[in-house]
């Protein structure tokens, strides 16, 4: 466990999520099923992470606890300032609305929505008027300006990807949660839109966590977790899709 | 196959129930209507026969009017005398209420409810339908009445009680309780006898209704008909005699018209379930196989053919149809005792009938029910055989149902076009066959268009929701217009039940305003007397009485007369024509009120035009008394909101044609000057002498014909609530289904940071969009149509055209509230979803 904090590339940074002792169990006796077996991790604000490890190492279920989707059987963890173990119903709809950001695999977007509308969504709903200027930022960052009154139906796999990342940001959530968001893409969309989410990190000053099983996925991040069995294995800083694979071997997945 | 077909239908019970719930209620009327009306059928055509096996032939008069005038007296003598006849007695019967008991504490029985009927007492057992019970036959200064109404109004044996009879109130003694036919199948009727000399001088019927014969044993039926019917027509020409079988049948079909009409309402009510039902059933098995065209697209890809597939669909149809049936037959029987039981609460008890389940009505509910859900089926099973195999693959969802086809829209356009053509030239011309057409037209033509008006209609009704709510307002309204087929069938049915409601409602707003407008224009006279039992008239004398007293400037009583004029029959009206100018403002367009010309008669300006009459020319009419006579036309009028009928004549043409001055109601003004004390007398000399009647001014009685319209609104509500109830168990479907249809975008949107709360009324919004779409454009259908209808309305119902807006629009504020409502269940399903799994979805 010290050596994760020891080895963080800069100690000086901001924790943006903090896991401490989570456990996860699923069922109950005969078939319970450890998702997470006492896992602490920080990750730090202004920071492009991975999360890796095969089917069933628990790193959708560590994804899903930060962002107040799933419950933890036990341990805490605290997203920003808010502690989501502990928070109800209706504060963890604020903190995802507020405070955070989602990109999912596929089916990111609202189809009777336009991608603007589908952008600015979260801001609605909390009723907050968006930040026009940032949002014309990321627009035009994510190269959408002429597509914004497109509905969902009518825009290529890549562009509705880059809409959902759009989304993401438009807030300017503490913590950005990203589950597999190039799985259903081919490679040149794929590597698009990592590299705008690299841009969103380095430029943009965001954080964005990535659960990802693909070793060139990884390699747009600053730091790569390993998980297995529902404990972290490793993790290393800096990846290229060799340092990666390099690891994922040695760890003998 | 149809183990796949049975799996489906169990897997979604719920769905199923709501499904199957319009048929059910639709199959259940229709049987009620034919079980109540077989059962009651027979039981009365048993009574009928009961009171009728001692009578051989009946003696009456079969004028061709709807009233047969009385025969004379003498007619049973006459009968008596023909040979074959051992017997022969008058039968004497009152109008319906015109005799009526005062109960031991003074009350009235309510005439709102079952008539109250007085037969003279017939002493023969074998020609009388009653026989005493308690007591003794009625003798002068008595009466009998029936064992059921003595027992519950608290009539005793040996006690006198005042009775209201035509001519005023009598102090009668109880002599004897008598029972109507083995059972004193009443129906809730009050049934009075007394002895013949008083019914005559007591019922206000001038002679006898008709002469019950009985022959002597072994006499040859058919000779003594043929010689009693050469007897009596010697002395009245009119008269005829009439074998056991037809009187029989005569007295059942007095009972069974009634019958009959229950059943048509209840047949009506069942048609308005169906209607609607066929939009429930249709929706949602469209919806189950949009949802399951991924399983479908499975079953075709291990190799079920597009036949196989529908032939599934058409299954669970079947599976649908028979049990809504069998259930509805079940319900039926129900309804039916149901509806015994509520006419016992109104005081018509109903005799006992026997449960008949007829053939005809067990195939009505099969046919019904089963052809119903199929036919709504058929649709969606063919778009599920088409299901391409591709779906499993691309993952793509059909997407049918979201366009109109381009001739739909035409056919929908031409329909809409020719409806309003139809109905817009009908009200010119007065043509309800038109205005019906075009209805019916326009009604189809706005369902088939309804998808295309779904988006811009929700979306200017979504407007102000878009400013209280802004994201949930904006997706709930975009929910709404997504799938506009499904979203137009769903509002469809409510549609249809608002759009009735609105045409009702400007119809008789219509009504009471001509009415209003009417009594303002035409009546001068400051009090209107009116018997609120409308059969009975006032004796004569009250006219003569009313103008003798202080502070009374002109009275007179309006008697009708059935006559016949060149072969037609037709009512007349008479009163004193030297009286009506300061009365009533008919609007005199030619001639005059003149009283000096000899039987003199004022005809309508249409009748007038249509018969090429101008004053002084002359009009035969012959009454019922058999006197013809010329009269002379004095003038003609063109107002026929109150006194409708086409000719007016003096109350001496009606003496002269012999009939009774009996007025069914009087007009009375009061001089300028009059004192107020004259009139204060006036209004109780009349009330103590008439304390039954209504003694009112022209704005009472305005306001007592609008109270008589609204209650028979109540029918047309009850029709309503019950298509506007299946409608919005049709809404609550459909959103259930949506929210099972969307649970991934949900989910989604949830992780998004949609709370619960905005969950739940994005779906209520929808609801409510939805309601409010099938309310706006069946109010606005309706208020076209009501105005047109009102167009057709005879000028003596309406003659001017009231929308009440107030309440058309409180109409689609409560239906849009009540969608809401219906949504709760979905609205609630759709925020408990676990957000994890409904992504995952």
């Amino acid at each position: 466990m010290t050596l994760l904090h020891t080895t963080t590339s800069n100690t000086t940074a901001q924790v943006a999520a903090s896991v401490r002792d989570a456990v996860k169990h699923y069922g109950h006796d005969d078939t319970q099923v450890t998702a997470l077996d006492h896992v602490d991790i920080d990750f730090e604000a202004g920071a492009f992470t991975a999360i890796m490890g095969p089917s069933g190492s628990g790193k959708s279920t560590l994804m899903h606890a930060m962002a107040g989707l799933d419950r933890l059987t036990s341990g805490s963890i605290v997203v920003g300032d808010v502690d989501v173990t502990s928070a109800s119903e209706h504060e963890l709809t604020r903190l995802r609305r507020d405070h955070l950001g989602f990109v999912f695999q596929a089916f990111n977007l609202v189809p009777t929505l336009t991608a603007i509308e589908n952008i600015t969504l979260p801001m609605d709903l909390a009723g907050r008027s968006p930040d026009r200027s940032w949002i014309d930022h990321v627009v035009a960052t994510v190269g959408l300006s002429h597509r914004l009154r497109h509905r969902p139906s009518e825009l290529s796999g890549g562009q509705q990807q880059r809409v959902a990342v759009a989304r993401a940001l438009a807030g300017r959530p503490s913590v950005i949660f990203a589950d597999e968001p190039t799985g259903n893409l081919d490679s040149t969309t794929g590597s698009e839109i990592l590299d705008f989410m690299r841009h969103a990190v380095r430029e943009l000053g965001q954080t964005i966590v990535m659960v990802t099983h693909d070793p060139l996925a990884a390699s747009y991040t600053n730091r790569v977790v390993f998980l297995a069995d529902g404990r972290i294995t490793g993790q290393l800083d800096q990846p290229t899709p060799d340092t990666v694979l390099d690891q994922m071997r040695r760890l003998g997945n | 196959m149809f183990r796949l077909t049975w799996k489906n239908l169990m897997a979604s019970k719920i769905r199923f129930a709501l499904t199957t719930f319009g048929v059910v209620l639709a199959v259940s009327f229709v049987v009620s209507a034919f079980v109540l009306g077989d059962g009651l059928r027979r039981s009365f055509t048993d009574v009928s026969k009961d009171i009728t096996a001692g009578i051989d032939f009946e003696v009456r008069n079969t004028a061709d009017f709807v009233k047969p005038p009385p025969l004379p007296p003498d007619v049973v003598d006459i009968v008596a005398g023909v040979p074959a006849v051992r017997h022969a007695v008058a039968s004497i019967e009152a109008a319906d209420n015109a005799v009526r008991p005062i109960t031991a504490t003074g009350d009235e029985i309510p005439t709102s409810g079952p008539p109250q009927l007085a037969f003279n007492w017939i002493d023969d057992p074998a020609l009388s339908a009653f026989t005493i019970v308690d007591g003794a036959p009625p003798q002068a200064g008595e009466f009998t009445i029936d064992l059921d109404s003595a027992e519950k109004y608290d009539f005793v044996i040996g006690h006198t009680y005042d009775v209201m009879v035509p001519s005023g109130r009598v102090q009668l003694t109880l002599s004897g309780t008598s029972s109507f036919g083995p059972q004193n199948a009443t129906l809730g009727a009050v049934l009075m006898q007394m002895n013949t000399a008083q019914a005559s001088e007591l019922f206000g019927v001038d002679g006898i209704d008709s002469v019950a014969v009985a022959l002597h044993d072994g006499s040859d039926p058919a000779e003594a008909q043929a010689a009693i019917a050469a007897a009596v027509t010697a002395s009245v020409p009119t008269a005829e005699v009439v074998d056991r079988e037809t009187v029989a049948a005569d007295f059942a079909s007095q009972f069974t018209t009634q019958i009959d009409l229950v059943g048509a309402i209840l047949l009506a009510f069942g048609v308005v379930a169906l209607v609607v039902s066929v939009f429930l059933i249709h929706n949602t098995f469209a919806i189950v196989v949009g949802q399951r065209s991924r399983e479908l697209a499975l079953l075709r890809t291990v190799g079920a053919d597009p036949r196989q597939i529908r032939r599934s669909v058409l299954g669970e149809a079947l599976a649908v149809g028979i049990i809504a049936s069998a259930t509805g037959i079940v319900g039926g029987i129900g309804v039916a005792k149901g509806i015994d039981a509520l006419f016992g609460v109104m005081g018509f008890d109903l005799v006992d009938w026997p449960l008949i389940l007829a053939p005809r009505t067990i195939v009505a509910a099969v046919v019904l029910g089963i052809g119903v859900t199929l036919t709504a089926a058929i649709g969606p099973a063919r778009r599920a055989a088409t299901v391409s195999p591709m779906v499993l693959l691309s993952g793509t969802t059909s997407s049918s149902g979201r366009h109109v086809s381009r001739r739909r829209a035409l056919t929908g356009a031409a329909f809409i076009a020719t409806g309003a053509a139809l109905a817009a030239g009908g009200a010119a011309v007065n043509g309800a066959f038109p205005v019906g057409v075009g209805a019916i037209l326009l009604f189809a033509g706005v369902t088939m268009l309804s998808p295309m008006a779904v988006g811009p209609v929700t979306r200017v009704l979504g407007w102000p929701l878009g400013r209280v709510a802004t994201v949930t307002g904006r997706m709930a309204q975009r929910n709404a217009a997504r799938n506009p087929r499904r979203s137009a069938s769903t509002s469809a049915a409510l549609m249809i039940g608002l759009a009735v409601v609105a045409i009702a409602m400007i119809a008789a707003e219509s009504v009471k305003a001509s009415i209003g407008s009417t009594l303002a224009d035409s009546a001068k006279a400051e009090y209107y007397l009116s018997d609120e039992l409308d059969e009975v008239a006032f004796p004569a004398e009250v006219v003569g009485e009313t103008l003798g007293l202080a502070g009374v400037d002109a009275a007179t009583g309006f008697t009708p007369l059935e006559v016949r004029i060149d072969d037609t029959v037709t009512e007349v009206i008479g009163f004193d024509f030297d009286q009506i100018d300061a009365l009533l403002d008919v609007d005199v367009r030619a001639g005059a009120f003149d009283s000096d010309v000899s039987s003199p008669v004022v005809v309508s300006a249409g009748e007038a035009a249509r018969r090429g009459l101008v004053v002084g020319d002359t009009v035969t009419i012959t009454s019922p008394a058999g006197i013809t006579m010329a009269t002379t036309v004095a003038g003609t009028f063109g107002d026929q909101s109150v006194l409708t009928e086409d000719y007016l004549v003096d109350t001496r043409v009606l003496q002269a044609l012999g009939a009774p001055v009996a007025p069914e109601w009087l007009a009375i003004s009061v001089a300028d000057d009059a004192r107020p004390v004259d009139v204060q007398h006036l209004l109780d000399t009349l009330e103590s002498r008439f304390p039954y009647a209504a003694l009112e001014t022209a704005a009472q009685f305005e306001e007592r014909v609008a109270g008589e319209i609204d209650d028979a609104l109540t029918m047309v509500n009850m029709m309503v609530a019950l298509a506007v109830a299946i409608a919005l168990i049709g809404i609550a479907n459909t959103l259930a289904l949506s929210v099972f249809e969307r649970t991934h975008e949900l989910g989604l949107v949830r992780a998004v940071g949609m709370s619960r709360r905005q969950v739940r009324r994005m779906v209520r919004y929808e609801a409510g969009l939805l309601g409010s779409f099938g309310a706006t454009v069946g109010v606005g259908l309706g208020i076209g149509i009501g105005i047109a209808a009102v167009h057709t309305f005879p000028s003596d119902v309406a003659t001017q055209v009231a929308v009440p807006w107030d309440r058309l629009g409180l109409l689609i504020v409560i239906a849009t509230t009540a969608a809401v409502v219906s949504a709760w269940f979905a609205a609630r399903r759709a925020g408990r979803l676990d957000v994890l799994d409904a992504i995952a979805h």
